[in-house]
């Protein structure tokens, strides 16, 4: 368990260096660290002021945006994983990607002939993401039958309706806001600010806490939903505190950097090939395993073809399909 | 005192009644195991005093508890059950399996103490289970997985146990063994035992009383040796069954008619 620990912080801080160093601008490592210990007081920067405004509020924004999302999306993951003990549950299970994806059009579409995507875009979108696990709570839980089941099936039917009312809208739209749409919709961290973290870190930051101590709950869980109640676990209360946490915080991320897929469902899964089926070892370690993951896919995403940039979602599936593939394969053979 | 008393108990599922106004009660350290045609409610019965199903009305006493004002972990350090079809979690090893039971005493935002992981040693231990404890529950035959499901539920340190058909799917040597075990705790620890069996003869020799269910209501009660040799048994079942005395322990034996 240590030495899966201290591999894991290694792959963080080799991905904080990535954010940092990487880039079309080449800047000394040297020179950035020294700039970092001029932050905390500690000597002085180096950099030039142009320098100093692509590192601290260009790259490290990015850096630390780009850690928040996957820590969050892993950790939602993982966390429905257990709660709905379904190995294909991921973070937009109950509708939070369809809704913020109908806020974001909505918003888009709004000023249509404006050139940027406006401001206000990732509140709507988090409006629109809380409104559908809304609705899927009230569907599903209606009579409370205390059944998970029922939740996820609600969770498809709000998807499904509020992704038709998404192509409506954007079927109405010009060109121009299609393809801001479309863009928004692949996820990315390119647009990412000081702003935005504020955003999205103290709901981030809350909702992580939250899961990662329900790691022991959802260890009982894992005999049913029945069963746990029989061994004193009070499951509803945990069921509702997990999926609230991990919907807020998945609606916030949503929010601010759009819809990145397969996080949720690979990060847990290579971590659980690793450190073994208990909750209580696979949520912290999916909180530093995706948030390293997600940094490295973003290093890629903008310096492979660049100057240009990648959409972020399309290298997390690119590298996350086949590795999942192999941790599909390597689980079978084990077995 | 009784160890479980149920006043009038009802449950229902929609329209369709499970358990219907049953009044029984269990002493202290005895065991009473619940017989029954398929449908009779045994399951719902004991499900409904292991406190996982809803009370419509009427009520069960734990220990002198009123069940409906505990929460669950309250509730589960006074009972424990054994579920008909426990679901055995792939990947945990036996003993975190086992240490589950702990689990309404650690509560559900710490990990067991060492207190707990003494007791779930010692469990380990009554139930000869060392060398599986490192082992994949799934890789358990369905003797040793029905030994460690029974750990679990003794970890619970309560002092009443329900079991829902325990031994479902073993052979016979495995059927007796666990019932053995059983019996031993009950002997030993002062355990209380609420059961559903469907052997008529291992409920006949294990049990101290029979309750018959039929249409979610109690048909018979009495000592095990009576309720066994009352004709009533083979009506409700509607069948022929002939009860053989072999060195003095009833055996039950159906006959074609």
């Amino acid at each position: 368990m240590t030495v899966v620990s201290i591999v894991t912080l290694i792959c963080l801080l080799l991905a904080v260096f990535c954010g940092l160093v990487v880039g079309p601008t080449s800047i000394g490592t040297s020179r950035i660290i020294g700039s970092l210990f001029a932050h905390l007081g500690i000597g002085h920067s180096t950099l030039d002021t142009m320098q100093t405004t692509i590192v601290w509020q260009l790259r490290a924004p990015r850096l630390v945006l780009g850690l928040l999302s996957g820590a969050m999306l892993a950790v939602a993951g993982g966390t429905y994983q257990g709660v709905f003990r379904n190995p294909l549950a991921d973070p937009y299970l109950l509708g939070v990607a369809a809704g913020a994806g109908l806020g974001a059009t909505f918003a888009i579409m709004d000023v249509g002939h404006a050139v940027s995507t406006p401001t206000w875009t990732p509140l709507i979108a988090f409006a629109g993401a809380m409104l559908a696990v809304g609705c899927t709570w009230l569907i599903g839980g209606r009579g409370m039958s205390s059944n998970a089941s029922t939740l996820v099936l609600a969770g498809v039917a709000v998807a499904a309706l509020l992704t038709s009312a998404q192509t409506f809208l954007q079927q109405q739209a010009s060109a121009n806001s299609i393809a801001r749409v479309y863009i928004w919709l692949l996820g990315s961290l390119a647009s990412a600010s000081w702003s935005s973290v504020n955003l999205a870190l103290p709901y981030v930051l809350v909702c992580i806490t939250i899961c990662v101590l329900c790691g022991q709950a959802l260890d009982v869980m894992s005999v049913g939903e029945d069963e746990a109640r029989s061994l004193g676990l009070p499951v509803r209360r945990v069921r509702t505190l997990v999926i609230i946490a991990s919907s807020l915080g998945t609606a916030a991320i949503v929010s601010v950097v759009g819809l990145i897929g397969f996080v949720g469902i690979i990060v847990p899964h290579i971590v659980r090939l690793v450190v073994g089926t208990s909750y209580r070892r696979i949520l912290p370690i999916s909180v530093v395993v995706g948030a390293a993951f997600l940094v490295f896919a973003d290093t890629i995403a903008r310096t492979a073809v660049s100057p240009s940039e990648l959409p972020l979602g399309v290298i997390t599936a690119l590298v996350g399909a086949p590795v999942f593939v192999l941790v599909l394969s390597i689980r079978r053979t084990q077995q | 005192m009784s160890a479980i008393d149920i006043k009038n108990l009802t449950v229902k599922a929609g329209a369709k009644t499970l358990v219907n106004d049953v009044t029984l009660s269990v002493e202290a350290g005895t065991w009473l195991t619940i017989i029954g045609p398929n449908g009779a409610g045994k399951t719902s019965l004991v499900e409904t005093v292991a406190g996982i199903r809803k009370i419509d009305a009427g009520s069960i006493a734990i220990s002198g508890e009123d069940i409906r004002g505990l929460s669950e972990r309250e509730r589960a350090r006074l009972v424990a059950l054994v579920p008909q079809n426990p679901l055995v979690p792939g990947g945990m090893s036996v003993r975190d399996y086992v240490a589950l039971g702990r689990t309404a005493y650690h509560g559900m935002l710490r990990a067991p103490s060492a207190g707990d992981r003494a007791i779930v040693d010692s469990v380990i231990e009554r139930l000869s289970l060392q060398e599986f404890a490192k082992r994949n529950v799934a890789t358990l035959s369905g003797g040793e997985r029905q030994r460690m499901v029974l750990a679990r539920t003794l970890a619970q340190s309560t002092m009443v146990v329900v079991l829902d058909e325990p031994i479902t799917g073993l052979d016979l040597r495995h059927q007796m063994d666990l019932l053995e075990l059983l019996k031993k705790e009950v002997a030993d620890c002062g355990l209380t035992v609420l059961a559903t069996l469907h052997d008529l003869t291992l409920a006949g020799q294990f049990a101290d009383r029979l309750v018959l269910l039929d249409h979610a209501q109690v048909v018979l009660d009495g000592p095990a040796r009576d309720v066994i040799r009352n004709a009533e048994l083979a009506s409700r079942y509607g069948m022929q069954l002939r009860v053989v005395d072999v060195d003095g322990a009833d055996v039950v034996v159906p006959v074609r008619s």
